[in-house]
């Protein structure tokens, strides 16, 4: 299949700290690549510079459908089809949830809607990631877990060819996690690539189709997941002792 | 002793609706950007000079209308420019609040003295937008103050209309929020930023053509105003727009009561004690957000 997202030798550095040190890689049409590593290890940074926001990278190319796009402003970025969800929750909390995701389409991908189309889109993008009921909430009032799916549904509302998700299971409760493990399951079922920084590795395990581990801002290794989390290097790097596949301490 | 209460509410009303229209900027600039523009209060001085020159005989002497005009663009253009000089080239760095109070303090500086050199230090009065005088309340004050009274609530409630209600407006809000999100789906962040810098600005342009009518332009007549602004801002609330508006009423009527009582001089005085001790009650203002 061919490759959607393209980094070639990126690198970007911050003082005398290399945070991102020459990672390439290359996400396939359609599939869920899966990013490790432990904290400090440069998967945020990473996001931050595919997606321009906040900082681009200080050199390396990064291809999007064989575009350029490591200079482009953020906004255009995420216009040419790539959206991104981040860590913390970001919404704008006086907004209603409806509100929040309507931006995403009327700004992102989805320009020329009529007024119409946009709420129907904005009613669907939100059912979608299961947040049902009343959509005039103002996001400051709901739960951590909602704010993430609320995240999600406004990035994907921006109608993404490529999504990227940064921890979208942190702070969540089991049940919660399983159930953001089936959200990712059904994105990627809609051919939506998408790209996963997580910690929580019984959900990387189970979604992604390829995995890759980082460690000081460079590729550890990459491959199939399970084979990836037998790799020595991996598990003195990152996962402590053999076999403890359950939430990272980290 | 009896208290001229009308005469107290119809000056506070007036100095209040300028005060309105200067903090509305101010605070659009601090809400979207997270910034104090320093330079606002020369928007308001070069706005009144430009009006004056373009409208008055001694100037163009094409009429008031054009000359509001003019100066309400000009003050858009020159916020455009102020934005991505003074502003923009600092946007990414961590203290970058810091550095925009002197940027715009230096631009602020430059531009007073460059308006001292063209216009040269002789007082000058703009043509007022009606002549005559009225009596709301009983009270006597000029046709073009009545017209100030009702024209700043006008122009405040159709730059809440355009935050509220249009696609740009609710994008500006949202950057308010989160600049961060708004980058993510896809607003184009500097491109707002500048349309806030250029719509402070023009209100600024306006309020300084709208009292050049009623106050001699002078090159530091912007100061007081801006100082004044500040305060409302703060007094009202950081982040609050509808704060800041209340808080133009309540200042405006502060100062207004507290002149009738205890002299112009002393105002100032008054003033800040008031400001100071809710603040120590409310230290997020009126309606200000933690």
């Amino acid at each position: 299949m061919a490759d959607v997202l393209v980094v070639e030798n990126v690198v970007k550095t911050f003082g005398a700290l290399r945070a991102v040190d020459g990672v390439s890689l290359s996400v396939r049409e359609g599939e869920v690549f899966g990013v490790a590593g432990p904290n400090g290890s440069g998967k945020s940074t990473l996001f931050n510079i595919i997606t321009g926001i906040p900082f681009h990278a200080d050199s390396g190319r990064i291809l999007f459908d064989g575009t350029p796009i490591e200079r482009m402003p953020p906004h255009a970025i995420c216009r040419a089809g790539i959206a991104r969800t981040f860590q913390t929750e970001t919404d704008f909390e006086t907004l209603s949830l409806f509100d929040n995701v309507k931006l995403g389409t009327v700004y992102g991908h989805a320009r020329g809607m009529s007024e119409e189309e946009q709420r129907r889109v904005t009613r669907e993008t939100l059912e979608f990631v299961g947040l049902g009921g009343d959509h005039d909430r103002p996001a400051g009032d709901i739960s951590v877990f909602d704010k993430k799916r609320l995240m999600i549904a406004s990035a994907l509302a921006t109608k993404p060819r490529l999504l990227l998700l940064d921890e979208p299971a942190s702070g969540l409760t089991r049940p919660e996690i399983r159930e953001t493990s089936a959200l990712i399951r059904r994105l990627s079922e809609t051919g939506v690539t998408i790209v996963l920084i997580e910690h929580v590795l019984p959900l990387l395990l189970t979604v992604s189709n390829r995995l890759m581990v980082l460690n000081f801002g460079q590729v550890l290794t990459e491959g199939h997941p399970k084979e990836v989390v037998k790799n020595e290097q991996v598990i003195e790097a990152y996962l402590g002792k053999r076999g403890d596949h359950g939430r990272d301490a980290a | 002793m009896t208290v001229d209460v009308p005469a107290i509410i119809v000056s506070g009303v007036v100095l209040a609706s300028l005060y309105a229209m200067m903090a509305t900027g101010l605070a659009l600039v601090w809400n979207t950007l997270g910034i104090f523009n320093f330079a606002h209060g020369i928007f308001m001085t070069l706005g009144a000079y430009i009006a004056w020159t373009i409208s008055d005989e001694a100037g163009l002497g094409w009429g008031l209308a054009g000359g509001f005009a003019i100066a309400v663009a000009t003050m858009i253009g020159g916020g455009l420019a102020t934005y991505g000089l003074l502003v923009k080239p600092f946007q990414n760095r961590k203290d970058i609040v810091l550095v925009v109070v002197m940027t715009t303090l230096a631009g602020s500086f430059f531009l007073e003295n460059t308006g001292r050199l063209i216009w040269g230090p002789r007082l000058k009065q703009l043509q007022r937008v009606v002549e005559g005088t009225v009596q709301p309340l009983g009270v006597s004050i000029s046709a073009h103050e009545l017209v100030i009274i009702i024209s700043t609530p006008l122009i405040l409630l159709a730059l809440y209309a355009f935050l509220r209600w249009t696609r740009t407006g609710s994008a500006i809000r949202a950057i308010a929020q989160n600049q961060d999100s708004a980058l993510l789906i896809g607003i184009n962040v500097p491109r707002l930023y500048a349309l806030s810098f250029a719509l402070s600005a023009g209100l600024a342009g306006l309020a300084g053509a709208l009292l050049g009518g009623i106050r001699f332009i002078v090159p530091n007549m912007g100061s007081e105003p801006l100082l004044k602004a500040f305060i409302v801002v703060i007094f009202g609330g950081l982040g609050s727009l509808g704060g800041t508006i209340v808080g133009a009423y309540v200042i405006g009527l502060i100062e207004s009561t507290s002149t009738y009582f205890v002299g112009i001089y002393w105002t100032n005085a008054v003033m800040f004690a008031i400001f100071i001790f809710i603040l120590i009650f409310r230290p997020t203002g009126l309606f200000g957000r933690n």
